[in-house]
């Protein structure tokens, strides 16, 4: 029990990682019908923005103030970024076909990740300790600060991005434009500024989960935005591209179902296991767990 | 028509040209490393050491008159990027490949140096690196059966562990040397409670430490790389694992301190001795060159191990007289006394193997220094 329990933690942890970067894909695909293939290396990026305001702005002052200073600038330059890169990136292709848009989103991923080679180098860089090493012992079952950081922030910032959606006018037009960008127009939305939008959530969303992926593992490599971007970009699929709690719910799922492959079978099996799952639910629900069932028109 | 016949042939005559004076001019030294990706603070160590070997032959008149030209390519740690290093190289006409520095690559590069008559030497511990038996393959470091006899028998005879976990990553090299640990600890009668395999690079490590935990061992041996190493013994104290952790060899490096944390104090490290303790001459006055050239300290004692490779096949080209690869390995395998080295003498037995070899387990001090804690 105690071994099922702490996994359940570890999972939930990694879960809510995962969970916000992919509310940056499904976010895009929602509204724009395209994979953000630089979503990753943005989130990687953020790590090493976050890291050099600390570094360079903070004089390395280590306290809870520190922090939320580093969240907020961190989350506010990668804002800036993704609104940089929606205009260079996407922008101009927005009537070409849909697959020049994804050999963009392919490119502006490399120019993003070779850009975070030239300015800070290939070698691993090392996060402080921002956060102190406090561990709580329940039984057997260890919980540390951070990870209990880690899960109320990402659930505070998806109950909100929730009510964001569903509850404001701003909200309704977001779910306007996903449904329908011609009628939308029609109705008076701006969808240009509606897209600039969500390129500034899912960006800070992403900043926030590489300032977690920084602060709970601390080593982060100019590389790292591959393997979290391809997780992500599984959990929105999972819960349903395009679909917001469908990101949230895949994304706990996959941190879920890797811990516990990873510790009752093997982790050597976690990532064909991962893929299999995938698979599966794609058989059974081509459309993911909570995406509609959207009849093909021919 | 003329005009583009013209043209061609004087291309091919620059061309011819550039080539020929290259071939006249210079030795070609290869360097394969991890430039770029998790180990590129080794990689990156590796080149500056060879660049300045290299600057201070060549200024002293180079190797029988003729200047080194150092060139290098970065096979990022992986076996792919390491096929293509190794094919490069030998079309840019090198005469030896320093490097690299994990056995992957080094193994994965391995036949086409053998089929070009390459010399390769490397810090690859795999023992499966010189059981091929090309004779273009030269190791300068000491094979991981040597490291997991010795890391055993710590182990069981004297710290007298009772339940002991073996970790590695899917490497050569690190499954390598946590197999032959296993096998040391099961051979002196010690006890393996758990033989498990992380990811490297995947940064969590807590679904398998949690399996771990429940064994309830005493120590943890960790056959891998600084930079998961780190990050698995910060991930075990977070999960209040109270056994002891002891890495392997490539956990040597700063990078694995400042991985660690404040959870680094207390870790021991198995490797042989560090840059900064070695006590021959050559070795002091090559680390404050080191230092002054590029101001830092060495990253680990394996840059230096390749640069002493190096070394041992330019000291048998100078005694030969003569820049044929297969004269310098024989040379090199019929040694009489060892070179002296940076790292210690320089012996090879014949199948490319270094001689000799002895290591030290270290423990990590608070403020991030080794201390010696026992000497073989």
């Amino acid at each position: 029990m105690d071994i099922f329990l702490q996994q359940l933690a570890n999972g939930l942890t990694i879960g809510s990682m995962f969970a916000l970067v992919a509310l940056g894909y499904t976010m895009v695909y929602g509204v724009m019908k395209l994979i953000n293939f630089a979503h990753g290396d943005m989130v990687a990026a953020s790590a090493f923005v976050g890291l050099t305001i600390y570094t360079q702005i903070m004089g390395q002052a280590a306290s809870l103030a520190a922090v939320i200073v580093i969240f907020l600038l961190t989350a506010a330059v990668m804002a800036c970024i993704g609104i940089i890169l929606e205009r260079v990136a996407y922008r101009p292709l927005r009537e070409a076909p849909r697959l020049s848009a994804v050999v963009s989103a392919l490119g502006a991923s490399l120019v993003i990740q070779n850009g975070i080679m030239l300015i800070w180098g290939p070698r691993m860089k090392i996060f402080p300790e921002l956060v102190p090493q406090v561990y709580w012992d329940f039984g057997g079952v260890v919980i540390s600060l951070i990870q209990v950081i880690i899960l109320a922030l990402s659930l505070f910032l998806m109950v909100s991005l929730y009510l964001f959606v569903e509850k404001t006018r701003m909200g309704a037009a977001i779910r306007a434009s996903s449904i329908d960008q011609d009628a939308a127009r029609l109705m008076g939305i701006n969808v240009n500024s509606i897209i600039m939008i969500i390129f500034i959530i899912g960006s800070s969303l992403g900043a926030v989960g590489g300032l977690f992926i920084g602060l709970y593992y601390r080593g982060i490599t100019f590389n790292m935005g591959w393997q979290y971007g391809l997780y992500a970009f599984i959990a929105a699929i999972i819960g349903g591209i395009g679909n917001i709690p469908g990101a949230m719910l895949g994304g706990m799922l996959l941190g879920l179902f890797n811990a516990f492959i990873a510790g009752y079978i093997s982790s050597t099996w976690a990532d064909a296991f991962t893929f299999i799952l995938l698979i599966l639910i794609l058989i059974v629900r081509p459309t993911g767990l909570l995406g509609e069932r959207v009849a093909e028109k021919v | 028509m003329n005009r583009t016949f013209r043209n061609m042939l004087l291309t091919l005559c620059t061309i011819s040209l550039m080539a020929g004076l290259s071939w006249a001019d210079t030795l070609k030294v290869g360097v394969q490393a991890p430039i770029t990706g998790s180990y590129a603070n080794e990689g990156q160590g590796i080149e500056n050491g060879v660049r300045l070997l290299a600057s201070q032959i060549n200024a002293a008149g180079g190797v029988l008159g003729k200047q080194i030209e150092v060139i290098p390519c970065d096979d990022q740690g992986t076996a792919m990027a390491a096929a293509i290093c190794a094919k490069d190289l030998v079309n840019k006409g090198v005469s030896m490949v320093i490097g690299s520095y994990t056995s992957t690559c080094a193994q994965a590069a391995q036949k086409t140096y053998f089929n070009a008559g390459v010399i390769q030497t490397s810090d690859g511990t795999a023992d499966s690196l010189t059981e091929n038996g090309y004779w273009t393959f030269l190791r300068n470091s000491f094979p991981n059966s040597a490291e997991g006899e010795f890391a055993a028998n710590y182990m069981v005879n004297v710290k007298k562990y009772k339940r002991i976990v073996v970790l590695s990553d899917f490497s050569t090299y690190a499954d390598g040397l946590g197999n032959a640990t296993e096998a040391a600890i099961k051979k002196l009668g010690g006890n393996v409670v758990s033989r498990d395999k992380i990811k490297a690079d995947s940064q969590n490590f807590t679904p398998v430490l949690t399996n771990v935990k429940s064994k309830n061992p005493d120590v943890i041996f960790f056959a891998g790389y600084y930079s998961d190493g780190g990050q698995l013994r910060a991930q075990q104290m977070a999960l209040g694992i109270k056994a002891d952790f002891i890495g392997g060899d490539a956990n040597d490096n700063p990078d694995f301190i400042k991985l660690a944390g404040s959870a680094a104090e207390g870790a021991f490290i198995i490797n042989v001795p560090s840059p900064d303790v070695l006590p021959y001459p050559i070795a002091k006055s090559f680390i404050a060159d080191y230092q002054k050239t590029y101001g830092e300290m060495p990253p680990s004692i394996w840059g230096l191990m390749n640069i002493d490779g190096m070394r041992a096949i330019i000291h048998a080209m100078e005694q030969n007289k003569s820049f044929d690869t297969k004269k310098a390995v024989d040379y090199l395998h019929n040694l009489q006394t060892p070179i002296d080295g940076i790292t210690g003498p320089i012996a090879f037995a014949k199948d490319g193997n270094r001689k000799g070899g002895a290591y030290v387990v270290k423990k990590i001090q608070a403020d991030g220094t080794y201390f010696n804690e026992y000497v073989q």
